[in-house]
């Protein structure tokens, strides 16, 4: 389970000052904004014990290597003291080169399936937990070594115990991404109806609701992508799981929505014909949360991580729009008020996270391009003042605007004069004169469409 | 207050303008088929972006920051938000503002009242009238011969002479202008000078006489080999520049507008010969006569 604030209190614990924080932080955003170029943005997760904190010293390479090997040892011949040295051994491998050192041991993984599966039950926490910390591992020939263990990770993922579960859920989530052959034999194993029926049966409890979103979303993430999985996915429960786990929970928080969202999002974006999950009503779902969640950022209670879910939220409506033929869209996105919460979005972000802003544009743009009730909802509910102030800015911000303000004076002449009404024309004398030509250009289009409406626009001119 | 160009689109859109090149993506002077119609195509587009789309990449980042721990609350780190910058579109200036104030002080300095028979721009509508009465119209050639044509160009004075020369000393003497004023040459030496230059300053002079405190010039009917200092406030957009400019967004015929800039013939008795080949008639001139157009290159400024 994830406490946002669990980190900020990790961060001040630490000997670094905030100055080296920031930067160790902004190398770290540079090496994953490289890795997505190269499309290997891939990330794991590490579940700590509540007592412990993932910066506590460990031991250093060497020993630790050796302390593996005679924990290894000890484990193969000792009878009642299992327990404590597997518990030992979980803390050792937490270190890269003992992991290694770990695998390299003939019957390491024989070791720990065996205790992993049996009759003690302390024994197959401390194993699954080992697997876990391997899972973690850096190194990519570790995750192929753990493949034995995986069929038997996902048949306890229907047992009742919160830890357990949750630490099969991470390890196989780790897992997932490394590789095809990986994926292949998970598939092969059953891991999508394992996690459908992972998720029904303990719709309750949100800390394994939130380890199994995790492991989809990181099943979904592969290249393969529509090949296989995602077909197989669409097939099962699993959508109309996703979609009910939407709304946060006041006590839990937002993290298993977040989880189940971005799931979504990436089942969204690999199809082109998103007919399947519309018919689930996925639109309706999502159009419906963000306006709750838009609500409260609106009021001001920006909850900390709301971004985090708001962001997946604009991207499954707006992809889905996109697949949404036209007569079904008042149905399924049946609350116009929607411009209201897409444009508050717009504003509030702005400054902070200026890619929310460009995401929440991205959508009305699809509102708007096909119908004439979200445009005439943007000036009843006048929208548009607030839209043309926002055309100085680049980045995708003027150019997604002038496209709304475009698709809404495409519609119909009146709309055109009400445009004008709302002194379009002074920010349209602005962009005309901007240096990027795709914005002069669609400048253009919106003046001429403004122009040729009406000879009353003209003479305004 | 509308710019002149904005007018001149609403001339434009009403027309339907008919014109050779109309595409407004690609840049191809093949795409010459003179296509009736309306310039200005937009549809609705309903966007779909797929996974690894460009747009995604921060929130994606913001993502896994999350999942590795390292998501920070977002009152730390503030982002500057970046806005579009302004550029002059005429065509062969490559001027670049980040404010509008400065694109519009900029604009009215150096691209208000230009003659579009010799493209130079004039500080004042009146210099700009006397400049076209005394450079481009034959009646005044051919009545100067006779009676004093030449006008005094301080506003109210009213007096006229017989040559540009007497003008001249009217000025110094009466009107106290300092005598290194840059006055126009006479008539004659005008036939004589070429301008080699053209192409390459006419970018610097526009960004030099930018610089300059624009000290009220009078417009020259000079051509100087040294156009920085003979020609003042006067700016010459390259000809050929526009000439290169394949299409544009919009189909402003302007680009390649009549105005033989290069030629050094400017007497008002020549016939302009045209260089290149013309949409519109070398003696339509519309309005203020700047060139409107964009340049090929202008898409590398990003």
């Amino acid at each position: 389970m994830w406490r946002l604030n669990k980190v900020r209190h990790k961060a001040g614990r630490q000997a670094d000052s905030l100055e080296e924080l920031r930067l160790k932080r902004r190398q770290q955003e540079k090496d994953l904004r490289q890795a997505r170029r190269d499309r290997q943005l891939v990330s794991k997760r590490l579940l700590l014990n509540e007592d412990e904190d993932q910066s506590e010293v460990t031991m250093d390479a060497d020993s630790g290597a050796q302390h593996v090997v005679t924990l290894f040892h000890k484990l193969q011949h000792s009878g009642p003291e299992k327990e404590v040295h597997l518990k030992a051994l979980s803390k050792a491998l937490r270190d890269p080169s003992a992991q290694l050192t770990f695998i390299k041991q003939e019957n390491s993984m024989h070791l720990l399936v065996g205790l992993l599966t049996g009759s003690n039950a302390t024994c197959r926490l401390q194993a699954v937990r080992c697997l876990h910390e391997l899972s973690h591992s850096p190194h990519t020939n570790i995750a192929p070594a753990c493949l034995p263990a995986t069929p038997y990770l996902l048949t306890y993922l229907s047992n009742q115990s919160t830890k357990f579960t949750e630490l099969c859920l991470y390890t196989l989530g780790n897992l997932c991404p490394e590789s095809d052959v990986v994926q292949e034999k998970l598939l092969a194993q059953g891991i999508i109806p394992a996690l459908a029926n992972c998720i029904e049966n303990q719709r309750h409890n949100l800390a394994v609701v939130e380890a199994a979103g995790f492991t989809l979303s990181q099943l979904l993430q592969a290249k393969d992508g529509g090949g296989k999985i995602i077909p197989m996915v669409l097939a099962s429960s699993l959508p109309s799981h996703l979609l009910s786990v939407l709304t946060p929970d006041q006590n839990f928080g937002l993290a298993p929505a977040i989880e189940c969202a971005w799931c979504l999002h990436y089942l969204t974006c690999s199809m082109q014909d998103n007919r399947v999950l519309l018919a689930h009503g996925a639109l309706s779902r999502c159009s419906s949360t963000l306006m709750s969640l838009g609500g409260a950022v609106a009021e001001g209670n920006k909850e900390e991580g709301m971004e985090l879910l708001i962001c997946p939220l604009l991207r499954c409506v707006g992809n889905l729009l996109s697949s949404c033929p036209a007569e079904d869209l008042s149905s399924q996105v049946a609350d116009v008020s929607i411009v209201v919460t897409l444009c508050a979005l717009l504003q509030a972000y702005m400054q902070t996270q200026t890619a929310l802003a460009r995401e929440s544009a991205w959508v009305l743009n699809n509102l708007t391009a096909h119908s004439s009730a979200f445009c005439s909802a943007l000036l009843t509910f006048n929208l548009v003042p607030g839209l043309i102030q926002l055309l100085p800015f680049s980045q995708g911000i003027n150019i997604m605007i002038l496209r709304v303000l475009a698709n809404i004076a495409h519609k119909k002449k009146e709309y055109c004069v009400q445009l004008t009404h709302t002194g379009l024309l002074s920010g349209l004398c602005a962009t005309l004169k901007m240096a990027d030509k795709d914005i002069v250009t669609l400048s253009m289009d919106v003046l001429f469409m403004l122009v040729v409406s009406s000879p009353q626009v003209a003479e305004e001119l | 207050m509308l710019q002149p160009e904005t007018a001149r689109l609403l001339t434009e859109g009403q027309m339907l303008v008919k014109s050779s090149d109309v595409g407004n993506t690609q840049e191809e002077p093949g795409l010459s088929e003179a296509e009736e119609g309306n310039p200005f195509n937009f549809t609705p587009q309903l966007l779909r972006l797929h996974r690894d789309h460009q747009l995604f990449e921060d929130g994606d980042i913001h993502r896994h920051m999350y999942l590795q721990d390292l998501y920070v609350s977002e009152t730390d780190d503030k982002t500057t938000l970046s806005v579009s910058e302004f550029a002059c579109h005429i065509s062969g200036c490559s001027a670049v503002f980040s404010t509008l104030e400065e694109y519009e002080h900029h604009y009215n300095s150096l691209h208000r009242h230009v003659c579009c028979s010799c493209r130079r721009s004039l500080p004042s509508a009146r210099l700009l009238d006397i400049h076209i009465q005394e450079w481009h119209d034959s009646l005044f050639t051919i009545l100067a011969q006779r009676q004093d044509m030449y006008q005094c160009l301080v506003e109210g004075c009213g007096q006229k002479f017989r040559t540009s020369q007497h003008r001249k000393q009217h000025l110094i003497k009466v009107h106290k202008y300092p005598p290194d004023f840059r006055f126009d040459k006479t008539k004659k030496d005008r036939g004589e000078t070429k301008r080699p230059q053209q192409k390459d300053t006419s970018m610097e002079v526009a960004e030099s006489v930018c610089e300059s405190e624009g000290v009220c010039e009078v417009m020259c009917d000079v051509l100087s080999d040294q156009p920085e200092h003979g020609e003042s406030m006067e700016t010459h957009v390259s000809e050929e520049e526009a000439a290169r400019t394949a299409t544009s967004a919009i189909t402003e015929d302007h680009a390649n507008l009549s105005a033989a800039a290069h030629s050094a013939e400017n007497t008002s008795s020549q016939p302009l010969k045209p260089q290149y080949s013309y949409r519109v008639p070398t003696n339509v001139c519309f309005g203020h006569g700047s060139v409107r157009g964009f340049r090929g290159r202008r898409g590398r400024r990003k």
